[in-house]
């Protein structure tokens, strides 16, 4: 009885609308025209852009001329760009490596519910605000060996040459670099443990396992997405530190933070070869790619799919 | 029930507990390793040239002074904040209106092209602006819009949508489709669904993308730099490296601009910082 | 329930669009410099930093009253800004009427890209002009015989000044020789003061080290070689000489600590020399203005003392020949209107350099590539700067061009970099020469 009883309204309530799902719905295609055409003509174009200078000869004075592979040949064959990659993938992995493991842990811790801690967060987020520019500028007067934090903390190993000595300039631009961008992944973390179902740690606990073991295995598998996302972030993020590092160290003392994204700038608009530089975007686009699609398959297929399936 | 509804709480604090030692000191090291950078910035833009080279560092200025503020003031700063907030509206409010609609065409459509024009956004994703930077360049000026605003919006927007549109299809994909079903019962078109059903649950997101894509855009540093050349058209950044170029032995003058170019995001911070906080975690953890 | 959707709606679409009207209309006003009002005046673009600054601008408003059909609007730029600045905005059509720069490899690049005007013809037809100056400036100005730029405001060879206060307590006489140098950064390293005050990070004034000591040692024939593009013309021995005496000096702890880090646009680097922290320095004559200005009547106590660069032992380098920039340049960009073209010229006759600018210029102890100012300087009470400086000019036998404006910028740029580097040891003077080779024709 019930079952004719929902079965009959439900066939009377077929779609108001007369026209067939499947129509109106690539119908919808036309919503992402003007998202399409911002992207395409000033990311995609650009792109290809890219690829036809990396074969042209251009002072970016005058007019541009074909220069075939010479400037493939001349920048594959420059130390510089090994420099180059070699600092970029350096810069990438350490920051990966100091950023993740404190942003996590302060991401749960920031996510627990006593008061003390979100009055920490209002200002562990503060750098957050910065723009990168602000940022190396004041690290740059901060430690200014006459007059910054080494004489104020009385540290004289804070009074080193820090930007005129090369290993110390690269370990200070990791530095600023995590000093600006913690914040940011703490607060992915932190929305990510926030969401994590209490009713998880409640379980456990009345399985008895301690703190600890309810890191490990329930924190952070619960996380995985949020790590795949804050790590994607920090990788396809680091290949394109321009900003800070500019300012703070232009690249130097010599070559020793001459990152790729910094190379490619002096060289074209500095040396006036816009050619080699274009070649040195191909490569950064093709190590971005590549970053990606290699993120993408570490962190599933179904990535697209709804997190909140199978809860 | 009293009992019930204690014990769970004394287990959960009994637990977070034991994690405060280490974890409280964890804690308050990062805060001191925030906090001491914006402390020294702060006192050192209230002290005099003299006072900074005669003071310790740390110190909180003997005589604080505005002086170095009305400097930074006097040389255009007010300028550069117009011009920021500008191409910052200029470029988020396209950017959120573009992708939303692509967001949902993306999730409630079907279809080739819409899978085609998806994984080219998730494509997108992989693309530093930077690296196209030359072809933006020699496009803006073949446009005719080199030196001018509106040639800092543009790439803007486009390197926006990627990231943009994946954080808000990710939310749409959450609605429920009964709401949808319910919706197109009531005989609404997939535009008025768009907008009276998909744009208001997607809130939360659309506020993340928008403090997310307006945070990167105002203290965005390489476009300015290589699109404008006009002291009248700096935005906060440009102009911030410009004076600490210009004045880098006055450091108290220079920290003072970093505090004024600073200022207004502060601003909104201390009034919103709940929606600012939320709104940034929302759209990413999902 | 729609009028909600439309309001909300059009408000959106009006917030989407209100950016981009008034982006729209700012960037109609500032369409370039180069097409102002459609009437004269010209755009002019100029570095930033006294006494120069103050300098040009009182220029610009002596010459814009009684000139106002040709008004000159000037826009400041700090040094190393304005070398890529200018670059790009010349590449964007947008260059200003009137371009300032060095000469050499640089206004090479302008002239070969058509960005620049002959000036040749003009300069025929205005002969009292052209010999106004002195005729070793025109030198820089010509790319394949042509004149393309106006030479400019004064000279500015390299000198090597000293704090007077410092070699008194230390009982010491300035450097002569090379050797001199080494011994008397043992002397001021002992005392706690800095031997040199150095700009590395801004690499042209390590440059100014390198054009002296190569000169010095192997003479002017090694960089015209090079500057002819000669193959293999940088691993010339007098080059390797030159590197490992600079990382000698540098292994001594001759440059003052964290100098890769001091730029020279701030001018820190010579705020060190006046302010005791370094007892020499080696730096172009302009800063003797500067430091005029900015030290506290260091200069006007006559504390500080000038010297021309030592010699070297074995050297074959005349220790007269100078090391510098013989003049500044402007140039007119061609893509400027007629208009802003005579305006441009008009400042250049009547405006630029006239005998209230040349006062100005001797008053901050610079010397104006005009003839015939001897007097003048003579009356001036840095006479003995000016003198010294203007006999530089006079007498030396060869004055070489800053490589970084002789050469073009694509081999400028790679120069520079090798110099931080061979500065920074972390190059040998033989990797310095044969990274140089590489850039040798571009």
């Amino acid at each position: 009885m019930s079952n004719a009883v929902s079965t009959a309204p439900r066939a009377a309530v077929r779609p108001a609308s007369s026209k067939p799902t499947e129509q109106r719905k690539t119908a919808l295609a036309w919503l992402t025209l003007p998202a399409l055409f911002f992207f395409l003509v000033f990311a995609v174009v650009p792109l290809a852009g890219v690829l036809i200078l990396s074969f042209a000869s251009w002072d970016g004075i005058g007019a541009i001329g074909a220069a075939g592979l010479d400037n493939w040949f001349s920048v594959l064959a420059d130390p510089g760009l090994y420099n180059a990659l070699g600092l970029t993938f350096l810069i990438m992995i350490v920051s990966w490596l100091v950023q993740t493991p404190i942003s996590l842990l302060l991401g749960v811790f920031t996510a627990g519910s006593q008061r003390y801690r979100a009055a920490l967060a209002v200002l562990y987020f503060l750098p957050l605000l910065l723009s990168s520019a602000a940022v190396a500028i004041a690290f740059k007067a901060l430690l200014d060996p006459n007059f910054g934090l080494a004489t104020g903390l009385g540290l004289p190993f804070l009074a080193q040459d820090w930007l005129g000595v090369p290993q110390l300039a690269l370990g200070l631009v990791i530095f600023v670099i995590a000093w600006q961008f913690v914040p940011f992944h703490t607060l992915i973390y932190q929305g990510g443990v926030r969401q994590i179902p209490k009713s998880l740690y409640e379980a456990a606990q009345i399985d008895g396992a301690g703190t600890i073991k309810q890191f490990f295995h329930i924190t952070l598998p619960q996380l995985k997405y949020t790590i795949i996302t804050s790590s994607t972030l920090m990788v396809v993020g680091s290949l394109t530190y321009f900003d800070l590092i500019f300012v703070l160290t232009g690249g130097g003392p010599g070559n020793s933070t001459r990152i790729l994204a910094l190379d490619m700038y002096l060289r074209g608009f500095r040396a006036n070869l816009m050619g080699p530089a274009s070649v040195i975007a191909v490569i950064l686009v093709i190590i971005g790619l590549a970053l990606a699609l290699f993120l993408q398959r570490l962190g599933g297929k179904d990535k697209q799919g709804s997190q909140l399936e199978g809860l | 029930m009293v009992g019930y509804s204690a014990a769970p709480n004394r287990g959960l604090g009994t637990r977070l507990r034991r994690l405060n030692i280490p974890g409280g000191l964890g804690g308050w090291l990062w805060l001191a390793i925030i906090i001491l950078p914006v402390y020294y910035v702060v006192i050192t833009s209230l002290k005099t040239q003299a006072g900074y080279f005669g003071q310790n560092p740390l110190a909180l200025p003997t005589s604080p002074t505005l002086e170095n503020y009305q400097m930074v003031l006097e040389a255009d700063f007010a300028t550069y904040f117009i011009n920021s907030a500008i191409v910052t509206l200029g470029s988020v409010i396209p950017t959120v209106l573009v992708s939303f609609m692509a967001s949902f065409a993306i999730v409630r459509g079907a279809g080739r092209f819409l899978k085609l024009v998806n994984g080219m956004f998730l494509m997108g994703l992989a693309i530093p602006l930077q690296a196209t930077i030359i072809p933006i360049y020699l496009m803006i000026i073949r446009l005719n819009l080199y030196d001018s605003l509106l040639a800092l919006m543009l790439p803007s927007i486009a390197f926006a949508i990627p990231l943009t549109v994946l954080i808000l299809s990710n939310f749409i994909r959450d609605v429920p489709n009964e709401l949808f079903e319910s919706m197109r019962l009531d005989g609404c078109s997939e535009w008025q669904t768009m907008w009276r059903l998909a744009l208001p649950l997607t809130r939360p997101a659309i506020v993340t993308v928008a403090i997310y894509n307006g945070l990167h855009v105002w203290n965005g540093f390489l476009l300015p730099l290589v699109l404008t050349q006009s002291p009248s058209l700096r935005v906060l950044p440009l102009g911030l490296w410009t004076f600490q170029g210009e004045f880098s032995v006055n450091i108290p003058a220079v920290l003072a601009s970093v505090v004024l170019s600073t200022l207004p995001i502060l601003v909104l911070y201390v009034i919103g910082r709940r929606q600012l906080l939320a709104g940034l975690t929302a759209g990413f953890s999902k | 329930m729609k009028q909600p959707q439309t309001s909300r709606r059009s408000f959106l679409a009006l917030a989407a669009l209100t950016p981009f009207a008034v982006a729209a209309t700012s960037a109609c006003g500032t369409s370039g410099p180069g097409a102002s009002s459609g009437g004269g005046g010209a755009s002019m673009w100029y570095l930033s930093g006294e006494p120069n600054q103050t300098t040009m601008q009182k220029a610009v408003d002596a010459f814009n009253p009684a000139n106002s059909a040709d008004k000159i609007t000037v826009t400041y730029f700090q040094n190393d800004a304005y070398k890529t600045k200018i670059k790009t905005a010349i590449g964007a059509n947008q260059a200003p009427t009137i371009i300032y720069g060095w000469g050499g490899g640089g206004l090479k690049t302008y002239a070969e890209a058509n960005q620049v005007d002959d000036l040749t013809g003009w300069f025929d037809q205005n002969p009292d002009l052209k010999k106004k100056f002195f005729p070793s400036v025109f030198g820089a100005a010509t790319v394949n015989g042509k004149i393309y730029a106006l030479p400019n405001q004064y000279i500015a060879p390299i000198v090597l000044f000293y704090n007077k206060d410092l070699f008194q307590k230390a009982g010491v006489q300035p450097p002569q020789t090379w050797d001199d140098i080494m011994s008397l950064v043992k002397t001021f390293n002992d005392m706690g003061v800095a031997p040199f005050s150095l700009g590395g990070q801004s690499r042209w004034t390590s440059m100014m080290w390198l054009e002296y000591l190569l000169d010095r040692i192997g003479g002017p024939e090694v960089f015209n070689a090079i500057f002819e593009g000669k193959p293999n013309a940088w691993m010339d021995p007098a080059v390797i000489q030159t590197g490992t005496k600079i990382q000698e000096l540098v292994s001594a702890d001759g440059f003052i600590k964290g100098f890769s880090s001091i730029t020279a646009d701030s001018q820190a680097d010579q705020a060190l020399l006046f302010s005791g922290k370094a007892a020499m320095m080696l730096h172009g004559s302009w800063t003797y203005g500067a430091m005029k200005k900015a030290g506290q009547n260091f200069v006007q106590n006559g504390k500080l003392g000038f010297v021309p660069f030592p010699t070297v032992a074995g050297g074959k380098g005349d220790p007269k020949n100078g090391v510098g920039n013989p003049a500044q340049y402007m140039s007119i960009s061609s893509k400027a209107s007629d208009k802003e073209k005579e305006s441009a010229k008009k400042f250049f006759k009547d405006g630029i350099l006239t005998d209230t600018v040349i006062d100005a210029y001797i008053n901050s102890g610079s010397v104006p590539i005009v003839n015939g100012i001897e007097n003048k300087l003579n009356m001036s009470e840095d006479k003995e700067f000016l003198n010294f400086v203007y006999g530089m000019a006079k007498n030396a036998p060869n004055f070489q061009q800053s490589w970084d404006q002789a050469l073009s910028p694509t081999a400028a740029e790679a120069l520079l970099n090798n110099i931080d580097q061979l500065f920074l040891k972390s190059i040998t003077p033989q990797q310095f020469a044969e990274n140089m080779n590489a850039t040798l024709g571009k």
